[in-house]
Protein backbone atom coordinates (compact mmCIF):
# COMPACT_ATOMS: atom_id res chain seq x y z
CA UNK A 1 0.00 0.00 0.00
CA UNK A 2 2.76 2.51 0.69
CA UNK A 3 4.75 1.32 -2.48
CA UNK A 4 1.27 2.23 -4.18
CA UNK A 5 1.01 5.45 -2.13
CA UNK A 6 4.89 6.36 -3.64
CA UNK A 7 4.43 5.55 -7.04
CA UNK A 8 1.34 7.48 -7.32
CA UNK A 9 3.07 10.48 -5.91
CA UNK A 10 6.38 10.58 -8.22
CA UNK A 11 4.00 10.07 -11.26
CA UNK A 12 1.98 12.88 -10.04
CA UNK A 13 5.15 14.93 -9.62
CA UNK A 14 6.63 13.86 -13.15
CA UNK A 15 3.13 14.77 -14.75
CA UNK A 16 3.81 18.35 -12.75
CA UNK A 17 7.09 18.92 -14.02
CA UNK A 18 5.95 18.32 -17.49
CA UNK A 19 3.38 20.66 -17.33
CA UNK A 20 5.53 22.84 -16.24
CA UNK A 21 8.02 22.33 -18.65
CA UNK A 22 5.09 23.04 -21.12
CA UNK A 23 4.39 26.72 -19.76
CA UNK A 24 8.30 27.57 -19.69
CA UNK A 25 8.36 26.62 -24.00
CA UNK A 26 5.00 28.40 -24.63
CA UNK A 27 5.18 31.34 -21.85
CA UNK A 28 4.40 34.38 -23.86
CA UNK A 29 5.86 36.80 -21.38
CA UNK A 30 8.34 36.58 -18.72
CA UNK A 31 5.79 36.38 -15.67
CA UNK A 32 5.02 33.03 -17.02
CA UNK A 33 8.39 31.78 -17.33
CA UNK A 34 8.82 32.91 -13.62
CA UNK A 35 5.83 31.18 -12.44
CA UNK A 36 7.23 28.18 -14.14
CA UNK A 37 11.04 28.44 -12.12
CA UNK A 38 9.08 28.88 -8.62
CA UNK A 39 6.62 25.99 -9.48
CA UNK A 40 9.31 23.19 -10.73
CA UNK A 41 10.88 24.25 -7.59
CA UNK A 42 8.74 23.37 -5.10
CA UNK A 43 7.89 19.95 -7.14
CA UNK A 44 11.48 19.43 -7.36
CA UNK A 45 12.05 20.00 -3.67
CA UNK A 46 9.14 17.16 -3.16
CA UNK A 47 10.85 14.90 -5.37
CA UNK A 48 14.01 15.09 -3.74
CA UNK A 49 12.31 13.93 -0.70
CA UNK A 50 10.56 11.10 -1.88
CA UNK A 51 13.99 9.90 -3.47
CA UNK A 52 15.13 10.61 0.22
CA UNK A 53 12.59 8.04 1.49
CA UNK A 54 13.19 5.63 -1.14
CA UNK A 55 17.04 5.23 -0.82
CA UNK A 56 16.56 5.74 3.03
CA UNK A 57 19.19 8.21 3.04
CA UNK A 58 17.96 11.37 5.01
CA UNK A 59 21.40 13.11 4.14
CA UNK A 60 19.10 13.88 1.15
CA UNK A 61 16.70 16.09 3.21
CA UNK A 62 19.59 18.85 3.41
CA UNK A 63 19.64 19.03 -0.02
CA UNK A 64 16.00 20.47 -0.31
CA UNK A 65 16.42 22.29 2.99
CA UNK A 66 19.24 24.38 1.08
CA UNK A 67 16.80 24.52 -2.06
CA UNK A 68 14.14 26.01 -0.35
CA UNK A 69 16.10 28.80 1.29
CA UNK A 70 17.83 29.56 -1.80
CA UNK A 71 14.91 29.30 -4.45
CA UNK A 72 12.99 32.35 -3.55
CA UNK A 73 15.93 34.27 -4.53
CA UNK A 74 15.88 33.78 -8.25
CA UNK A 75 12.19 34.74 -8.65
CA UNK A 76 12.70 38.01 -5.91
CA UNK A 77 15.84 39.14 -7.86
CA UNK A 78 13.67 38.68 -11.45
CA UNK A 79 10.83 40.95 -9.08
CA UNK A 80 13.36 43.83 -8.67
CA UNK A 81 14.66 43.49 -12.17
CA UNK A 82 10.98 43.96 -13.25
CA UNK A 83 10.33 46.91 -11.07
CA UNK A 84 13.73 48.43 -12.49
CA UNK A 85 15.22 49.38 -9.43
CA UNK A 86 17.75 46.17 -8.50
CA UNK B 1 11.11 3.99 -11.43
CA UNK B 2 14.10 5.27 -10.89
CA UNK B 3 15.06 5.06 -13.54
CA UNK B 4 12.23 6.85 -15.20
CA UNK B 5 12.74 9.83 -12.94
CA UNK B 6 16.44 10.63 -14.00
CA UNK B 7 15.23 9.98 -17.66
CA UNK B 8 12.57 12.84 -17.39
CA UNK B 9 15.32 14.73 -15.60
CA UNK B 10 17.97 14.43 -18.39
CA UNK B 11 14.53 15.69 -20.75
CA UNK B 12 14.44 18.44 -18.37
CA UNK B 13 17.90 19.58 -18.77
CA UNK B 14 17.75 18.81 -22.35
CA UNK B 15 15.09 21.22 -23.10
CA UNK B 16 15.76 24.21 -20.64
CA UNK B 17 19.49 24.35 -22.52
CA UNK B 18 17.85 24.32 -25.90
CA UNK B 19 15.44 27.28 -24.18
CA UNK B 20 18.65 29.10 -23.12
CA UNK B 21 19.90 28.78 -26.23
CA UNK B 22 16.89 29.55 -28.77
CA UNK B 23 14.81 32.21 -26.89
CA UNK B 24 15.48 35.89 -27.75
CA UNK B 25 14.12 37.57 -24.38
CA UNK B 26 17.35 38.19 -21.81
CA UNK B 27 15.63 37.32 -18.53
CA UNK B 28 13.90 34.32 -20.01
CA UNK B 29 17.56 33.45 -21.11
CA UNK B 30 18.50 33.99 -17.79
CA UNK B 31 15.69 31.96 -16.06
CA UNK B 32 16.75 29.11 -18.13
CA UNK B 33 19.89 29.00 -17.87
CA UNK B 34 18.69 28.63 -13.67
CA UNK B 35 16.24 25.99 -14.45
CA UNK B 36 18.57 23.87 -16.18
CA UNK B 37 21.04 24.17 -13.01
CA UNK B 38 17.97 22.88 -11.28
CA UNK B 39 17.12 19.69 -12.88
CA UNK B 40 21.06 19.05 -12.77
CA UNK B 41 20.86 19.29 -9.20
CA UNK B 42 17.99 17.11 -8.84
CA UNK B 43 19.69 14.71 -10.83
CA UNK B 44 22.84 14.89 -9.26
CA UNK B 45 20.60 13.27 -6.01
CA UNK B 46 19.82 11.04 -8.30
CA UNK B 47 23.37 9.60 -8.90
CA UNK B 48 24.17 9.37 -5.08
CA UNK B 49 26.06 13.02 -4.84
CA UNK B 50 24.19 15.27 -1.88
CA UNK B 51 27.06 17.50 -1.74
CA UNK B 52 27.21 18.53 -5.22
CA UNK B 53 24.04 19.14 -5.07
CA UNK B 54 24.04 21.26 -2.84
CA UNK B 55 26.76 23.26 -4.62
CA UNK B 56 25.00 22.96 -7.21
CA UNK B 57 21.95 24.39 -5.98
CA UNK B 58 23.87 27.13 -4.25
CA UNK B 59 25.80 28.49 -6.92
CA UNK B 60 23.98 27.56 -10.07
CA UNK B 61 20.58 28.25 -9.39
CA UNK B 62 20.39 31.26 -6.47
CA UNK B 63 23.88 32.70 -7.81
CA UNK B 64 23.93 32.86 -11.25
CA UNK B 65 21.07 34.08 -11.57
CA UNK B 66 21.51 37.00 -9.34
CA UNK B 67 24.87 37.97 -11.06
CA UNK B 68 23.32 37.27 -14.30
CA UNK B 69 20.53 40.00 -13.72
CA UNK B 70 22.68 42.67 -11.77
CA UNK B 71 24.56 42.42 -14.26
CA UNK B 72 21.78 43.04 -17.50
CA UNK B 73 20.75 45.63 -15.45
CA UNK B 74 24.30 47.40 -15.15
CA UNK B 75 24.59 46.77 -18.98
CA UNK B 76 21.08 48.04 -20.67
CA UNK B 77 20.62 50.09 -23.32
CA UNK B 78 17.13 52.28 -23.34
CA UNK B 79 15.71 50.14 -26.17
CA UNK B 80 14.96 47.05 -24.07
CA UNK B 81 13.49 48.16 -21.28
CA UNK B 82 9.98 46.91 -22.02
CA UNK B 83 11.02 43.57 -22.94
CA UNK B 84 8.37 41.54 -20.28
Amino acid sequence: MAEAILNLSILLILLSIGIGLIRLVKGNTVLDRVIALDLLTLVSMALIIIIAHINNRFIYIDVALVYGLLSFLGVLAVARYLEKRL
Amino acid sequence: MLLIITVILCIGIIISALLAIYLNNMISIVISAGLSGLFASVTYVMLAAPDVAMTEAAIGSGLTTLIFLYAINKTKCKDDINDY
